[in-house]
């Protein structure tokens, strides 16, 4: 039981803190309500503009310029067959002060039949709110079961939202309870976007009506909407994160929400913000806020109270439960008074006043900034060896020294300082603290940090060998500039202090003078193509071709001398084509070395190849019955012979 | 030594004369041919340089190859060698050398560039 309570507490105590934490991160500002105004003034065309334009601005709380000339274009509008019709011109005049539409009895019967199961719900939602506006009676019951008819036939969010509406409009006397119990099966659907946001999918407009609704009915009901706070901020942030509407619904529903959420029974959500930059100085000693609801009015009935306020390093509370004073409708408290050294401070603000208000406690970054002066600005030389005494001269800010100051490679030259705050008098370290030296003649500037030591007196020392290398060893007469700033300074410092002529040994030629060309053009480029390779001289060349051809005399001699005739050429047309073939192959050889590729070399090869095949073929054949026949003839022809030789040789 | 080579040379000399058919002389005069100005391309590639390697690479192989169908064609034609060739009359031997010869050059003409 016990260790089961302490769990529950527990879970409590870690909810509450969670509420505690949020608060609105979107809200609209003056410029907002303004440019929300100007979208409901538009001029309108018909009756829904109208509608909205008339009803938006009065839940602005501002009146229609030419009420009767806007009485006189709705009723010129209406169109009293059509339930739509009078509904907006039943809400529009209703708005107008001294607008009265005239009611027949149709039009009541109109509005009382609409009143059914049958009817969707927005429809229903406009009979009823016609017929209330007119100061109709109507059957609160009757509509009570048909909106849970409904509300069972369609279970999507702007049926329900219509149904929450419209049970606004009934008398108190009915069973609403059940139409109540919707709000927080409607809340469960809502989607939670990374802890800040909370919509509907369906979007903004169906947000704005939902809040607007649910308000509507619980201050009609007066019971509590289910809505936690965190909740309810998480519905501002959605609801007022856009400030540009598309359309004149959804401007109105804007309009709607805001206005409930600024004049319901139960929940007003607080809307905290600083007037210009949170930041307290000597000269502006008050730290002033604007608190107000979500239509930017203010809370004059509240009470802004400083729970506690200490710096972002420590812990220590510097105020703790100091009120702030209303002034002109803003809240102001003099901080200043309390003598807060400078810096950044965390404020916890607490906003009482009206138990309706949420997001009461709110946390604030604040910076206290200063001015700082410079005191016991020290400047001197030091020799190295330390056998002579520094000479110490004093310049004040924002003078300069008067004398320059020499420092060669045997000396030092120091400079130390103190940074004070101007009215308190204590010591102060900014982030930037630097000092710089400047060759007028080259233009060449180098930068040094001046440290504090723990005493918070501030040193630099420089040795002119050490820092041979950033100066580029150029000799000459640099400015001494002391730099200094940090956000809560309110003068930032460029002081020239001193002139300081400075000699370093091994002075480089004054080449490196010119900035560093990183950034000036190269080079160009040029493309250098490939050498074609060295050739023989023409004569060698010449010279082996005709030594590589030699052979084919000496060939042709050999040939000579061993009688290779071609006596046995047969004149047949096979033999002259084949002939003519074959030379036209090597034809086709030279002409591929010189014209053709590969394909087109094998194309004419095919053709010219398969007649010299066929031709040749056809020679060789012939040739070798001939060469056949004529062995043949012999092989016969010589037993024949010696047989028939008369038998003389016998004998 | 070297008398036995000079008369061992010469004898060949006197049989290669005598015995061997005309149509052999013939095709040993061309593989003769071929043979030198195969040797010359390669003296050139040794004394001037590989330049165009790809046109030296082509005639060199032109050469070889030539020389080696040549051969061929000598084996086959010859008639002591006529009981290992039966089926291959002189005509297709001469028709084989002719179509090699054509395959040979359309690749040397490809390659000499």
């Amino acid at each position: 039981m016990y260790p089961f309570e302490g769990l529950f507490s527990l879970l409590v105590l870690s909810m509450v803190l969670k509420t505690q934490a949020l608060t609105p991160t979107h809200h609209l500002t003056t410029t907002d309500v303004a440019r929300l105004q100007a979208v409901l003034s538009q001029p309108f065309t018909d009756l829904k503009s109208a509608y909205y334009s008339v009803v938006g601005l009065s839940k602005l709380g501002i009146l229609v310029a030419d009420a009767d000339e806007t009485c006189q274009f709705i009723k010129s509008n209406l169109d009293p067959s059509s339930v739509e019709s009078l509904f907006y011109a039943a809400e529009a005049s209703q708005a107008l002060s001294g607008c009265e539409i005239p009611v027949s009895n149709d039009t009541r019967d109109l509005l009382l039949a609409t009143v059914s199961e049958d009817s969707t719900a927005s429809q229903i939602h406009q009979s009823v709110s016609a017929l209330s506006s007119l100061g109709l009676p109507l059957a609160s019951q009757e509509v009570v079961s048909a909106l849970k008819a409904r509300i069972s036939k369609e279970d999507n969010v702007l049926t329900i939202i219509l149904a929450l509406q419209t049970a606004s409009r009934l008398s108190q006397q009915a069973e609403l309870g059940d139409i109540l119990e919707e709000i927080e099966d409607l809340a469960a659907r809502l989607d939670d976007l990374s802890g800040v946001y909370l919509q509907f999918e369906e979007g903004l407009e169906a947000t704005a009506l939902f809040v607007s609704a649910a308000y509507a009915l619980s201050d009609h009901v007066d019971m509590e909407p289910p809505l936690k706070e965190d909740q309810v901020i998480q519905l501002v942030n959605s609801i007022f994160s856009k400030k540009s509407w598309d359309s004149l619904s959804e401007a109105f529903s804007v309009a709607s929400a805001a206005e409930s959420l600024s004049n319901n029974r139960f929940h007003v959500p607080v809307i905290v913000s600083a007037q210009g930059p949170a930041a307290i100085s000597h000269s502006q000693p008050f730290l002033r806020l604007q608190v107000t609801d979500v239509l930017c009015q203010p809370l004059s009935s509240a009470s802004v109270l400083v729970e506690s306020a200490s710096t972002s390093t420590s812990k220590s509370a510097i105020l703790s439960q100091a009120p702030f004073t209303l002034r002109e409708e803003v809240f102001e408290l003099n901080f200043m008074a309390s003598q807060p050294a400078s810096g950044y401070y965390q404020f916890s603000v607490a906003i009482a006043g009206d138990s309706r208000f949420v997001a009461n406690h709110v946390e604030l970054k604040v910076k206290v900034s200063t001015r700082v002066a410079i005191n016991n600005m020290d400047l001197s030389v030091v020799d190295k060896d330390q056998s002579i005494g520094p000479k110490t001269t004093r310049v004040e800010y924002p003078t300069k020294a008067k004398a320059s100051f020499m420092a060669d490679s045997h000396q030092n030259f120091a400079m130390t300082f103190q940074l004070v705050d101007e009215t308190t008098g204590v010591e102060l370290t900014p982030h930037q603290t630097f000092v710089r030296l400047h060759n007028q003649k080259t233009g060449q500037e180098v930068v040094f940090v001046a440290e504090p030591d723990s005493k918070n007196l501030y040193k630099f020392e420089l040795d002119t060998t050490e820092r041979k290398t950033e100066f580029d060893s150029i000799s000459g007469t640099y400015a001494l500039y002391l730099m200094m700033g940090d956000a809560t300074l309110e003068n930032p410092i460029l002081w020239n202090v001193a002139d300081v002529v400075l000699k370093f040994l091994d002075e480089e030629t004054p080449s490196t003078i010119q900035a560093k060309t990183l950034y000036t053009p190269k080079p160009e480029i040029q493309h250098l193509f490939r050498e074609p390779e060295k050739k023989p001289p023409t004569v060698v060349s010449n010279a082996f071709t005709a030594l590589v051809l030699s052979p084919f005399l000496l060939l042709l001699i050999l040939w000579f001398k061993l009688g290779a005739n071609i006596s046995n050429f047969t004149l047949s047309p096979c033999t002259i084509l084949f002939h003519i073939g074959h030379a036209a192959m090597l034809g086709l050889m030279y002409v591929y070395w010189t014209h053709l590729n590969m394909f087109q070399t094998m194309k004419y090869l095919a053709i010219i190849g398969s007649l010299t095949f066929l031709a040749g073929n056809r020679m060789l054949a012939q040739k070798a019955v001939k060469r056949y026949t004529i062995s043949w003839t012999i092989s016969i022809t010589w037993p024949l012979s010696v047989v028939w030789a008369p038998p003389k040789c016998i004998l | 030594m070297s008398n036995s080579v000079i008369s061992v040379i010469s004898r060949f000399l006197e049989e290669y004369a005598s015995s061997t058919p005309n149509k052999l002389k013939v095709i040993d005069a061309y593989l003769l041919y071929i043979m030198m100005t195969g040797a010359l391309q390669f003296l050139y590639c040794l004394l001037v340089g590989t330049f165009p390697f790809n046109s030296f690479l082509s005639g060199f192989i032109s050469c070889v190859g030539s020389f080696i169908l040549a051969v061929c064609l000598r084996i086959q034609i010859n008639p002591q060698n006529k009981g290992e060739f039966l089926s291959i009359s002189p005509e297709r031997a001469f028709a084989d050398f002719q179509f090699a010869h054509t395959v040979l050059h359309l690749v040397v003409i490809n390659f000499i560039g």
